[in-house]
């Protein structure tokens, strides 16, 4: 740990005493507020660092200051470094970041519409996640906002969409009610004829109060909080938040609850997984394996719920362990499931790459270059498909992940077939997950008890690799040990710029499979 | 073309001939109101507010005037957590078998009872409480005038995310797998609000989605039939009512005739819901207790 610090602070030219290690894999430094745009140059460049993060805090009742958080991957440390800057209330502004890393771009406007603090020098400081009827001067995360105040809406002003001009040039509006059973967002395609010039996102339609929500709650209650940020990563989430909080009271769950929570992930990464490869042959029209998948996918979300009470996984994570048990027989009707999963699921992915009609349809549509994809930040396995090799289950174990072997798949097309390619993989490395799991159930109890109460006045980074990207949740409590702020990064929120920038120079027809490649949770990313 | 085929002729039939038999383990939770005390260990165990434990009634006082205390278990705000389980000293709350509850009325998903309260500190129970507004069969006859027959063989559903945190949207989607085959029961999922009869809504509702939501019912002509869908659509769930960015349940920017609660409801109980706004099915808000003998766990 001493030779990580040592790196760091030689990388940020920092003194000794600014850098500290509060526990294992977390970094923390504290830097100057006009340090900041420097201090992220010489972390990418020096460091390879990634902005996995970016938020502000209110301290004002115990420091007289807001804060400005960064946090950064170091990949080649394998840790978090969380960059904290002070930020004056009489001069509430930041220096920007944006205009040299993309990546921060819709973390630092998030910022300006819930603290009202101005990244200085941002590129495109508009709102990302406020509504045009949302009036200037009420900042949702700010301390002295209630969470039951009923704003009212500004009238008119319909939003600014990007003009275009030209002739045969014109908008496609749609949504934000959608024409399937999916989230609604509202996507303006600008358009010449059917290939698609420019497309813009409005999202937050679904925009829940979700941070602010932790902060009303008992924390114990926090953690079905986190099971509805998406309810296709319950289980993501559930972990991210519980690692969070057992991290801030030092709490280690039990080898069992480790091994069944890692059991419980890769579940969760197979019947997604499974179901998106099936919804992207729906939209190219293939519907016979369309409907395999779909069939494939149920019979494993009706085992979860006769093995641990629930289809979709939720109630199974504690903080402190887990609660759903696996006995032996049910450890052996899952293995005995995932081998003939395994067996149904290879012949439908051949079926599918080896039908001409549907490759013509995947391949080299809605290419995201690795460069596009390192500058704005995408994560997961959108950012896999892309050719960046990155995967916190490897990189920053959680769990009991360091215990397996298994290798991280990337691909280098970016394209819908790269990022179905990843999907399949990841399957089989899942199986291979589960099955050394599940042969090597260690017996120990579930849980380990949590105290009553939260240290005061302390904060903790949690982390999942779920099965779209990383989950991360921050946590950090006030003088009496109540929650004060949870930081929510949904993977969907780091992604959407990148699916935005996948479109342009498809047709639009196209537009529904890049959307399902990606396939970004909307509640994720709006929260 | 032929692997195709060969793939669907080894598949066979895997359509469930009995979809809504109720087969899954374990469904909402019941309080057994006979071994409670109200001692409202539970209702501090709940996140969502489903447990309440009531002041006194002046209505119906008890031994002494104003030492009556109410317990109530509202299943439309109910997530089956199951945290309420173990939190009861009395063993009174039990894992229910039920998981497809269906009503007209948020009321009507509200279990009640009234005890007695002594000076001691002790409470035993009184007696089950009704809830206000129409019964089951009541708002069953006025939803079928209303609708006069018209769906029953066929329903054109247009479904509406107001909010929700896509959960409810996997389950719905799950009723068109291969499995379930909503179609078959003549039940279609169209593009657009103008093709609909009925509008499956999820919550909770956003500031940022009530105002498409009130434009989607316009768009959708009558009779028309709005069915709320999950914890969220029925109460507001876990994210509350009335906050700044939920406004809660589907019911408070439109009417809603028929709740599906759960977190979210499994596709067994989404299909019993559009039975019952269908005119097809018998609703039923109150989840049966669990056989004699059954664990608590």
């Amino acid at each position: 740990m001493n030779a990580t610090i040592e790196a760091v602070r030689e990388t940020l030219g920092l003194p000794a005493s600014a850098i500290s290690a509060p526990r294992p894999g977390e970094l923390r430094a504290h830097v100057e507020p006009g340090a900041l745009p420097d201090v992220a140059d010489r972390l990418v460049a020096g460091l390879g660092a990634r902005l996995a993060s970016l938020f502000a805090t209110d301290e004002r009742v115990w420091n007289a200051v807001y804060a400005l958080h960064q946090i950064w991957l170091l990949p080649r440390q394998r840790t978090f470094l969380r960059v904290t800057s002070r930020v004056d209330p009489a001069h509430p502004r930041f220096m920007s970041i944006a205009a040299k890393h993309p990546s921060a771009n819709w973390f630092e406007r998030e910022v300006v519409d819930t603290f009202g603090l101005v990244p200085v020098g941002h590129p495109n400081p508009t709102p990302v996640s406020l509504h045009d009827d949302w009036p200037a001067g009420e900042w949702t995360l700010r301390k002295d906002f209630p969470d039951d105040r009923q704003v009212t809406r500004v009238p008119g002003s319909f939003h600014p969409f990007r003009p275009v001009t030209g002739e045969g040039v014109f908008h496609v509006p749609v949504g934000p009610v959608h024409a399937g059973i999916i989230e609604p967002g509202h996507f303006r395609f600008g358009v010449a004829g059917e290939p698609v010039l420019y497309l813009q996102l409005r999202l937050f339609y679904v925009h829940k109060g979700t941070e602010k929500r932790f902060e009303r709650l008992p924390w114990r209650h926090g953690i079905f909080l986190a099971e509805s940020i998406s309810g296709d990563t319950a289980v993501g989430h559930a972990l991210a938040f519980a690692h969070a909080i057992e991290r801030l009271i030092g709490c280690e769950p039990p080898p069992r609850a480790r091994y069944l929570r890692v059991v419980l992930l890769e579940l969760e990464r197979i019947y997604n997984h499974v179901s998106d490869i099936g919804a992207i042959a729906t939209d190219v029209a293939f519907s016979v394996p369309a409907a395999h998948a779909q069939l494939l996918r149920e019979r494993l979300v009706s085992l979860q719920e006769r093995l641990f009470g629930s289809r979709l996984l939720r109630g199974t994570v504690a903080i402190g362990g887990v609660k759903a048990d696996l006995e032996a027989a049910g450890r052996d009707e899952l293995l005995a499931h995932l081998g003939r999963l395994k067996a149904d699921f290879e012949s439908l992915v051949t079926l599918l790459i080896d039908s001409g009609s549907f490759t013509d349809r995947i391949d080299g549509t809605g290419v995201l270059s690795t460069e596009a994809a390192r500058d704005l930040g995408v994560t997961g396995l959108a950012a896999r498909a892309s050719g960046l090799d990155e995967d916190l289950r490897r990189d920053h174990p959680h769990d009991a992940y360091d215990a397996f072997g298994f290798v991280v798949p990337v691909e280098e097309g970016g394209d819908v077939r790269a990022r179905l390619m990843v999907r399949a993989r990841e399957v089989e490395q899942s199986i291979g997950i589960l099955r050394q799991a599940l042969g090597a159930l260690p017996d120990s109890p579930l849980l380990t008890p949590p105290p009553a109460e939260l240290p005061a006045f302390s904060a903790a980074l949690g982390w999942a690799e779920a099965w779209r990207g990383p989950c991360l949740h921050w946590v950090e409590t006030d003088a009496y040990g109540a929650l004060t702020r949870v930081k929510v990064t949904d993977p969907s929120f780091r992604n959407w710029p990148g699916l935005a920038r996948a479109v342009p120079g498809n047709i639009i027809p196209d537009f529904p499979v890049i959307n399902k490649s990606f396939n970004l949770s909307y509640s994720g990313n709006d929260r | 073309m032929f692997r195709i085929l060969a793939r669907s002729a080894r598949t066979g039939i895997v359509t469930d001939p009995r979809p809504l038999a109720p087969r899954l383990q374990r469904g909402f939770p019941v309080i057994d109101f006979r071994r409670c005390t109200a001692c409202g260990d539970c209702a501090r165990a709940c996140p969502t507010g489903a447990i309440q434990i009531g002041a006194a009634d002046a209505a119906s006082p008890g031994p002494s005037p104003g030492t009556t205390r109410t317990v109530s278990l509202a299943y439309g705000q109910c997530i089956s957590c199951r945290e309420c389980i173990p939190a009861c000293p009395e063993g009174a709350v039990t894992m229910g078998s039920s998981f497809d509850l269906v009503a007209y009325t948020r009321e009507q998903l509200v279990h009640r009872a009234s005890f007695d309260l002594y000076p001691s500190g002790r409470a035993t129970f009184r007696q089950e409480e009704s809830v206000p507004g129409p019964s089951l069969a009541e708002s069953a006859t006025m939803l079928a005038a209303r609708i006069r027959g018209r769906f029953g063989r066929s329903l054109h559903v247009r479904q509406v995310d107001a909010g929700s945190c896509n959960g409810c949207e996997l389950e719905i989607a799950a009723t068109t797998n291969p499995v379930f085959d909503l179609e078959r029961f003549g039940i279609h999922f169209v593009a657009s609000p103008r093709h609909a009869d009925l509008l499956l809504v999820t919550g909770p509702v956003t500031r940022n989605m009530e105002i498409a939501l009130r434009r989607t019912l316009e768009a959708t002509p009558e009779p028309r039939v709005v069915v709320a869908v999950g914890a969220c659509g029925c109460s507001g769930g876990i994210f509350g009512e009335g906050t700044y960015a939920a406004l809660g349940g589907v019911d408070r920017v439109v009417p809603v005739d028929v709740y599906i609660p759960g977190c979210p409801p499994p596709p067994q109980a989404i299909l019993a819901g559009l039975f019952v706004a269908m005119g097809i099915r018998e609703a039923r808000s109150r989840p049966e207790a669990p056989e004699a003998g059954a664990t608590s766990a």
